[in-house]
């Protein structure tokens, strides 16, 4: 992420650097993207776990309160939540598996590492896209 | 080895190995869900109520919520450390965090045992 500062840097230390932080300037391999995704989904996941709940009380608490909860589901709104959550879900789930995989030094070089970051991609989307195909139509 | 790195002595390594732990019970988890949904297919309420009860069931879905509990703690933490400099502000955050993930560990428990 900080590459575009390595002519700054060399020349004077002691130089007031700029300072580039600004997400949407900040050019962003696709390493980075899974990562920084990685981290959002993860918190948008602990965010989600009093919904969550909630939700799965509602559903075992009664037989009407389960209709409640696939009566709502019918809205537009909860599809939308629910899909969002999902594919959080999904690239977490698999950005942590790449990162496991790393973590025992398997595809850890730039060009693997970089196919690897599409694949998770690819695969988020995907069960996303199934699961958006299989209940939401 | 892998084991003496869980100890108290390195903090640093415990909670980098019981994040990986955690995340991994957690996917087993998952996939284990998934393929009873799709063999299952639960879709009236006394299917769901099947589908939740049995004994082992519960259990894994304890186990899954206690390393998510951990999991998540150690995750938000480094997040929070991360980008909240203000060292007050992020003390109070991060109690609210452990405070929401005990009460959210009671509530699936409650449910569970209810179940
Ligand atoms: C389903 C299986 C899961 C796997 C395989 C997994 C894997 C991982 C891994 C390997 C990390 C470490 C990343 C790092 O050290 O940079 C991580 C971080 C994290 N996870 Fe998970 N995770 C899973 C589920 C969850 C769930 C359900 C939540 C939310 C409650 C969650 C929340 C987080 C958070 C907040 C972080 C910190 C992100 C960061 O520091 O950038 N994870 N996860």
């Amino acid at each position: 992420m900080m590459n575009s500062n390595r002519k700054v840097q060399s020349t004077n230390p002691k130089k007031v650097r700029p300072k580039n932080l600004n997400l949407f300037t900040i050019r962003m391999p696709i390493n980075a993207l899974v990562s920084i995704l990685h981290r959002v989904t993860g918190c948008a996941l602990f965010l989600a776990l009093p919904l969550l709940l909630v939700t799965f009380q509602l559903s075992i608490s009664s037989a009407s309160k389960f209709q409640l909860v696939q009566d709502l589901m019918h809205s537009p709104i909860a599809k939308l939540i629910v899909l969002g959550l999902a594919w959080s879900f999904f690239h977490h789930f698999f950005a942590g598996i790449r990162h496991l995989a790393m973590d025992v030094h398997w595809a850890t070089t730039l060009i693997k590492a970089r196919y690897t970051s599409k694949v998770v991609f690819v695969l988020g989307g995907l069960a996303t896209l199934l699961l958006a195909i299989s209940w939401v139509f | 080895m892998l084991l003496s790195l869980l100890t108290k002595r390195y903090p640093g390594m415990r909670a980098w190995l019981t994040q990986r732990l955690t995340g991994l019970l957690m996917a087993i988890y998952s996939v284990v869900l998934l393929i009873r949904v799709l063999v299952l297919t639960p879709s009236s309420y006394d299917d769901w109520l099947a589908f939740s009860r049995p004994w082992w069931w519960r259990l894994a879905t304890l186990i899954f919520w206690v390393s998510l509990s951990s999991h998540a703690w150690l995750g938000v933490r480094d997040v929070l450390k991360d980008y909240v400099p203000n060292v007050k502000i992020r003390m109070v955050l991060l109690k609210l965090v452990v405070l929401a993930l005990w009460v959210y560990l009671v509530w699936i428990t409650l449910l569970l045992c209810n179940l």
